[in-house]
């Protein structure tokens, strides 16, 4: 018998066109279902409308029958589903509620009025499947995006839940942490379904594949066949579709030199120490390490942001910085707008820029009504626009499904080879670099911050 | 200290300072408030700090303008404004603002020691009743350093783009993307509070340590504190 199905569900949010269906579907128990398809096809929708916060929390219009071990979602609201299904979102900072690590995991236990007893029993047990049991005691405010994400996935495994719904849960984690969520992920025998950017590493994980497209799945089947329909109709989300080994053939004059760099934010424990680097024009250098090893830092003092501790910086011309999470951090009414505060409101390079990556459609729109993948494009596009000569991107592949970080790729190739440096902080191989940097962290044996062979 | 007592003991610093009326004794009070503040980690205490020093500068610039006391030797004498009436400085004018300016500081870093220092959510599980109003509560507190994050980061996405920020006009015009994310953000907790089954029934609370020795004295030096300083203070 079906764990949970989907009867012709269609859902439209409120005042907008529909999103979803009609979908069908069934999730067997101890399935792993990969969830693939580019951004705004309706995967996280799809994910909602199993935890029944389509349509409860969105409001919106909803037809068809969603039916959780054996609980209908238009009759059980999505918190009386919680001990059944549990959820982990896009972005862990908006889903942290207490102060305490220990305390967050276990508040959805005590939500669902769990034996005192068996609390932090099944805390501990929760926060050692995802490696995370050294943060016990921490404040949640003080963690990184890759920790906090390990600290929700924990506050879902605790639930114990029957069906696991993950919104694109790695896309914080560095390869090694990744890899770790997804093996902890396996391990718990609940039915999972997986939505990823990243197919690579979820495939070798999934049972099943669906790839939804304009709201609708367009492919349903096991993983071995998927692969294969996978290379046939849409290539770039097989593994190695991207090229990501060209490189500059006439890298020009220095852009950036640091020397000695170092920095640390606190008193006993360095992040960078002593860093030397050079980017030269028509160069594209990326940065990699695992989270916490200093690459954001190193990307700051690179644009001019932040002002190390120790050494020196020779900076020639103009520097443009992206961070993290760039849709968080829009500042205009317009996606026009935004882009138009970098080149003191110059609308046609504005346009211009917005085409580029795609969204001349959305200059009218607000950048928050953006989906996220929009959001991220928006925000190089806000940078690039004033086109400096050293463009620093952190992270810039986040919420970018393949199709549009090919795109990206290619757009950052031609933007390097037109005589600019670029400095990316990516652990996302299938951008191109001509050298890899990679940056260790204070217990491994390497140098801090000393550019190691990657 | 359990978070209990030990909140116990900074409403009543906070509640000592406004009840006394020598100025070394909420002088001291605000500087035991201080050294308690700086156990926080130097970045998270910055702007709580920064905040609380300030205010009570604010005070002391503002109020002898403001307020006005005929007792004392006249140290400056400015013109008659309409409404506001002389403006003249005096040394007990300045005792005045002096004293009330400590008194919001010390308030201001009571608020900030236990926004800072205290575990809320054993404050929120400590709470026998009106259990949705103390974690109202407490993620009210967490709003403070969510908001100084967005506020950094968003000066540093308009930096980031070569545009330099100028003064408060600059910077006001922050304002309304931060009021927004900060909607977003609670939109979405509220979604993930939801998915995690608050208000699904009947909650259990986790077992917690019971109270030590120095709970029992902090909560017994709780009357003591606030007595002493409306009587001898």
């Amino acid at each position: 018998m079906a764990l949970a199905e989907l009867h012709e569900v269609e859902f439209a949010y409120p005042g907008a066109e529909r999103t979803l269906g009609p979908v069908s579907l069934a999730l067997e128990p101890g399935e792993i279902v990969a969830l693939l398809g580019p951004s705004g096809s309706g995967k996280s929708t799809l994910l909602r409308a199993f935890s029944g916060l389509v349509p409860h929390f969105h409001g919106g219009r909803f037809a068809g029958r969603a039916v959780v071990a054996g609980l209908d979602t238009r009759t059980s609201r999505p918190a009386s589903l919680a001990g059944t299904v549990a959820s982990v979102f896009q972005d862990p900072e908006d889903q942290v509620v207490m102060t305490i690590v220990a305390n967050e995991v276990a508040f959805g236990l005590e939500n669902l009025g769990t034996p005192p007893a068996e609390i932090w029993p099944r805390v501990e047990r929760a926060l050692a499947d995802v490696d995370a049991l050294h943060l016990w005691g921490r404040k949640t405010v003080e963690l990184s995006g890759g920790e906090l994400q390990r600290v929700c996935l924990a506050s879902a495994l605790a639930l114990e839940p029957q069906l696991l719904l993950l919104d694109e849960p790695t896309s914080q984690l560095d390869p090694d942490a990744a890899t770790l969520f997804l093996a902890a992920v396996a391990r718990l025998g609940a039915t999972v379904v997986l939505s990823e950017q990243r197919a690579g590493r979820v495939l070798e994980l999934a049972t099943r594949v669906l790839f939804v497209e304009h709201g609708r799945v367009l492919l349903d089947a096991p993983t071995a066949e998927a692969r294969g329909w996978l290379a046939a109709h849409r290539p770039r989300w097989t593994d190695a579709s991207v090229d990501s080994t060209q490189t500059s053939t006439r890298p020009g004059a220095t852009v950036l030199r640091l020397r000695g760099v170092s920095h640390r934010y606190l008193p006993a424990v360095p992040l960078l120490d002593g860093v030397e680097l050079e980017l030269r024009r028509g160069e594209i250098v990326a940065l990699e390490g695992p989270n916490g090893s200093g690459k954001t830092t190193l990307a700051r003092i690179s644009a001019g942001l932040l002002a190390p501790q120790a050494g020196t910086i020779e900076r020639v011309g103009r520097a443009g910085y992206l961070s993290q999470d760039p849709g968080r951090y829009v500042v205009r009414e317009t996606a026009l707008a935004e882009v138009a505060l970098a080149v003191g409101g110059h609308e046609r390079r504005s346009q211009a820029a917005l085409e580029a990556f795609g969204l001349g459609h959305a200059a009218n729109r607000h950048p928050r009504d953006l989906s996220s993948g929009e959001r991220e494009r928006l925000g190089v596009a806000a940078v690039a626009v004033a086109e400096p000569d050293l463009l620093v991107l952190d992270e810039p592949t986040r919420g970018l499904d393949p199709d549009r970080k090919a795109e990206l790729a290619a757009w950052l190739r031609a933007y390097a080879d037109a005589g600019r440096a670029v400095l990316l902080v990516t652990h996302d191989r299938d951008l191109p670099a001509d050298r890899r940097i990679g940056l260790c962290v204070e217990s491994t044996q390497a140098p801090l911050g000393v550019p190691v062979a990657v | 200290m359990s978070p209990g007592p030990a909140a116990a003991l900074l409403a009543a610093a906070g509640v000592a300072a406004l009840l006394a009326d020598r100025i070394w004794g909420v002088a001291a009070i605000a500087l035991v408030l201080l050294v308690v503040c700086l156990r926080a980690p130097a970045q998270r205490r910055s702007v709580y700090l920064y905040g609380a020093i300030s205010t009570g500068i604010g005070v002391l610039v503002l109020s002898p303008f403001l307020w006005s006391s005929p007792d004392g030797t006249v140290l400056w004498q400015g013109p008659t404004i309409p409404v506001v009436g002389p403006l003249d400085v005096t040394t007990t004018e300045l005792a005045e603002a002096a004293l009330n300016a400590l008194r919001l500081t010390a308030l201001a870093l009571a608020f900030s020691a236990y926004a800072l220092l205290l575990d809320h959510d054993r404050l929120v599980a400590a709470a026998g009743f009106a259990r949705r109003s103390a974690l109202a509560v407490a993620l009210a507190t967490r709003l403070v350093p969510s908001l100084e994050r967005d506020a950094a980061g968003l000066a540093e996405a308009v930096r980031g783009r070569g545009v330099e920020l100028h003064g408060a006009r600059g910077y006001a015009t922050l304002l309304s993307p931060l009021v927004a994310g900060s909607l977003e953000r609670a939109s979405s907790l509220a979604e993930a509070m939801e998915a995690r089954g608050f208000g699904a029934g009947l909650p259990t609370r986790a077992p917690r340590p019971p109270w030590a020795r120095a709970d029992r004295l902090a909560l017994a030096a709780v009357p003591v504190i606030v007595l002493g300083a409306a009587l001898w203070l």
